[in-house]
C-alpha cells in the first residue's frame, strides 16, 4: 500500500526517492506517470487529473511530459543509437520529422555519442544508459523520472550519468524525479524522500512537508 | 499516426535466427502445396500438348493406356501387332486424311528408331522442318529436336528398344550394312519425340526381312499406299478429316482384334487418377501448413511472455496500447506473408527442379509456372495467419503496463 498523502513535486524540482527494497519507490514511479491507477486520491498534472483523461490521450500526456530511465536501459540492443532514440517518434508519428531527427542527433552529441553508428549491443553499460537519456528527452519532457539510473553502472560511469542528468535538467529546467539508492546521486538532488512500507518517513529531509 | 514498424525491424533483428528459422518453416509448408498443384498441372498441359498431334490411334487388342504411353510418350511396352490388313483396310477409308502405321523395336544410341512415314513427321505436310528434308528413301531418317546428330551423319540401328534391352547389345544385334543417313530435324515438340529417330517403315521391315507392302517390283519405294502383303505394325496413328469421321473410326476398329482410342479420353482417365494423388497431397500439405502455423502461434505464445518487459516498456515511453496490438500483429502477420512468399518461390523452383528431371528422363517437357491457384493459396494462408495474429496482438493490447515493468 502506498500512502502518498503529502508527497507535491514543484516544477524544476529535482527530487529524490529512495528507501529499502519492496517499500514501494517503482510503484511511486508509476503512479505518478500514470501507468499504476492510485485507489484513492488523484494525480495531477497542472489543473489536469490525469486518471480522468481518455487512456489514449493518458498515453499521449506520458509521451509527450514523461521521459523513462530505466535500470537496465531497455533499448533494443540490435539498433543503432540513433534508432533507439528516434523509436518513441513512431508512436505518434509515421516517419520522423526533420526537427525530430535533428533533435535526436543533437541530443545523442549533448549525450557523447553523436558519431556513433553501431548497434547499442556493441557499446558499454555507461554508453547505454546515456542514450537511454537521450531516447527520454527526445520530446524535451518537462518531467524525467528514471528509477535506478546509477545502479548497473561502475562508479566513474555512474557519475558521467548523474553529470549528464543534472546538466540537462540545469539546461532545461525540467523536473526530476530519481528511484535510486546511490548516495552520490542523491546527494546531488534538491531534496530527497525515505519511503518506507509505501509512506513517506523523513519529513526532515522533505522541503515541502 | 502510428507507425509500428521500426519496432517490427527491431524485434526482427533482436531474434533473427528465431524468426529466420520460422519464415523457413512456414516457406518448406507453402512450398509443399505449390509444387503438388503448380507440377500437376504443368504435367495435364504437358501431356496433353504431346498427344495433340495423336487425333486417333488403332492398336492390337489389349491396354488402351499401353497403347497410348508407348505412341504418344514412346515408354517401351510390348504391344501385340496389328495385322497388315487393318493398314490397308484404314488407308482405304473415306474419312482419313492419312494413316502413318508405327514400328518399334530398334534403337541408336538409347534413342527409339521408330519406323513410320513422312506424314507423322511433317502431321500430313502441315508442320514443316526445322532443319533439312523429309526421308525420300528408306536409308534416310529424319531426327528430334535433342537428337546429337547432325544432318548428314550416318549410322546403324541395333535391334531392341532402349529401355527394354538389359544388356548392352552384342554385334550380332547391330543391323550392320544397314546405315541410316540424317536428312531433316522435326521442331521441338516438347514430347519424348523430340528424342527420337524417325525412319520410313520399310526400312524397318526390310532389315528385319518383313514383307513391305509394296510388291516384289517395288524394291525401294516408300509410303503409302500398301499392298495387302504388308506386314503388321505396332501401332497405326489416324488422321481424320472431321470429327464425325474420328468417332465413326472409332467405332469401326473397336473390335476382338483391334481398339482404336483418343489418346485424349486415355489421358482425361490417367488424369482422374493423376487428380486423386494430388487431392491427397495437396490435404497432406494443407495439413502440414495447420499444423506448422499452429506451432508458429505457440512460439509467438511463448515469445510474448519474454517480450511482456519489453512491451510494458514501449508503453511507459508513452505507446498506445494500439501501437503494441499493431507491432505484435504485424510481427507475425509479415513472418507469415514472408513464409508464403518464400513457399512460392520454393515451390516454383521444386516444381521446375522436378520438371527438368523429368523432360531429361523422358523428353516430356512440363511447362511449369505459377497460377492464380497457387497464389490464393499462399493468400489464404496469410490471411489465416493475419487472423491466428490477433491473439498474441490482443493479449499484449490487455497487458497490464506495471506488471509488465516488474517481469
Amino acid at each position: 500500500m502506498l500512502d502518498l498523502r503529502w508527497l507535491r513535486v514543484a516544477a524544476g524540482e529535482s527530487v529524490g526517492v529512495t528507501g529499502p527494497s519492496g517499500s514501494g519507490k517503482t510503484s511511486l514511479l508509476n503512479v505518478l506517470t500514470g501507468l499504476d491507477r492510485p485507489e484513492r486520491g488523484e494525480i495531477r498534472w497542472g489543473e489536469q487529473e490525469i486518471w480522468r483523461l481518455p487512456e489514449g490521450q493518458r498515453d499521449r500526456w506520458r509521451c509527450r511530459t514523461v521521459g523513462f530511465i530505466f535500470q537496465e536501459f531497455n533499448l533494443f540492443l540490435t539498433l543503432s543509437p540513433l534508432d533507439n532514440v528516434l523509436l518513441p517518434a513512431s508512436f505518434r508519428h509515421l516517419t520522423p520529422s526533420r526537427a525530430l531527427r535533428g533533435r535526436a542527433q543533437e541530443l545523442l552529441e549533448q549525450v557523447g555519442l553523436g558519431g556513433r553508428r553501431e548497434p547499442v549491443a556493441l557499446l558499454s553499460r555507461g554508453e547505454t544508459q546515456r542514450v537511454a537519456v537521450a531516447r527520454a528527452l527526445l520530446f524535451a519532457p518537462p518531467v524525467v523520472v528514471a528509477d535506478e539510473p546509477t545502479a548497473s553502472l561502475d562508479v566513474e560511469a555512474a557519475g558521467a550519468v548523474v553529470d549528464l542528468l543534472l546538466s540537462i535538467r540545469q539546461r532545461t529546467n525540467s523536473t526530476l524525479v530519481v528511484v535510486s539508492h546511490d548516495r552520490n546521486l542523491l546527494d546531488r538532488l534538491d531534496r530527497v524522500e525515505m519511503l518506507v512500507n509505501g509512506q513517506i518517513v523523513e519529513p526532515a529531509l522533505a522541503t515541502a512537508w | 499516426m502510428i507507425n509500428p514498424l521500426p519496432t517490427v525491424r527491431a524485434e526482427w533483428r533482436r531474434s533473427r535466427a528465431g524468426a529466420s528459422a520460422v519464415v523457413v518453416l512456414i516457406g518448406l509448408a507453402v512450398a509443399l502445396g505449390v509444387a503438388v498443384t503448380a507440377q500437376e498441372r504443368g504435367l495435364r498441359t504437358g501431356s496433353a500438348r504431346a498427344a495433340d498431334s495423336f487425333d486417333l490411334v488403332v492398336g492390337a487388342r489389349g491396354s488402351a493406356t499401353q497403347l497410348v504411353l508407348t505412341t504418344v510418350y514412346l515408354q517401351s511396352g510390348l504391344l501385340e501387332l496389328v495385322p497388315g490388313s487393318v493398314l490397308t483396310s484404314l488407308q482405304a477409308e473415306p474419312g482419313v486424311a492419312y494413316v502413318a502405321p508405327l514400328v518399334f523395336g530398334d534403337s541408336y544410341a538409347g534413342l527409339p528408331v521408330v519406323g513410320s512415314t513422312a506424314d507423322l513427321v511433317t502431321l500430313g505436310g502441315t508442320r514443316p522442318l526445322a532443319q533439312g528434308r523429309v526421308f525420300v528413301s528408306d536409308r534416310e531418317v529424319v531426327v528430334g529436336a535433342d537428337v546429337l546428330l547432325s544432318l548428314g551423319a550416318s549410322f546403324a540401328a541395333v535391334h531392341g528398344s532402349p529401355t527394354l534391352r538389359s544388356e548392352p547389345p552384342g554385334d550380332a544385334a547391330v543391323h550392320s550394312g544397314f546405315d541410316y543417313v540424317v536428312v531433316g530435324r522435326m521442331p521441338r515438340l516438347g514430347s519424348p519425340w523430340d528424342r527420337a529417330i524417325v525412319a520410313p517403315v520399310e526400312a524397318l521391315w526390310r532389315v528385319h526381312a518383313r514383307p513391305r507392302g509394296h510388291g516384289s517390283d517395288s524394291e525401294d519405294r516408300i509410303g503409302p499406299p500398301w499392298g495387302a502383303d504388308v506386314s503388321g505394325v505396332s501401332a497405326i496413328v489416324v488422321k481424320p478429316r472431321s470429327v464425325a469421321d474420328a468417332y465413326r473410326l472409332r467405332a469401326r476398329y473397336r473390335d476382338e482384334r483391334t481398339m482404336a482410342v483418343f489418346p485424349a479420353e486415355v489421358l482425361v482417365e490417367l488424369y482422374a487418377l493423376v487428380g486423386d494423388a494430388r487431392a491427397a497431397l495437396s490435404l497432406i500439405a494443407l495439413a502440414t501448413q495447420t499444423l506448422v502455423v499452429a506451432a508458429v502461434l505457440l512460439t509467438m505464445l511463448a515469445a510474448l511472455a519474454e517480450r511482456r518487459r519489453l512491451l510494458a516498456v514501449l508503453r511507459a515511453l508513452g505507446a498506445s496500447r494500439t501501437y503494441v496490438f499493431a507491432a505484435v500483429w504485424s510481427y507475425v502477420s509479415l513472418l507469415v506473408a514472408a513464409g508464403a512468399v518464400l513457399g512460392l518461390v520454393i515451390g516454383w523452383c521444386a516444381a521446375l527442379g522436378f520438371s527438368t528431371l523429368l523432360r531429361a528422363r523422358t523428353g516430356l517437357a512440363l511447362p511449369v509456372g505459377l497460377s492464380g491457384h497457387e497464389v490464393a493459396m499462399a493468400g489464404a494462408l496469410v490471411i489465416v495467419g493475419a487472423a491466428l495474429a490477433l491473439i498474441p496482438a490482443g493479449l499484449s493490447y490487455r497487458q497490464p503496463v506495471a506488471a509488465g515493468l516488474k517481469s
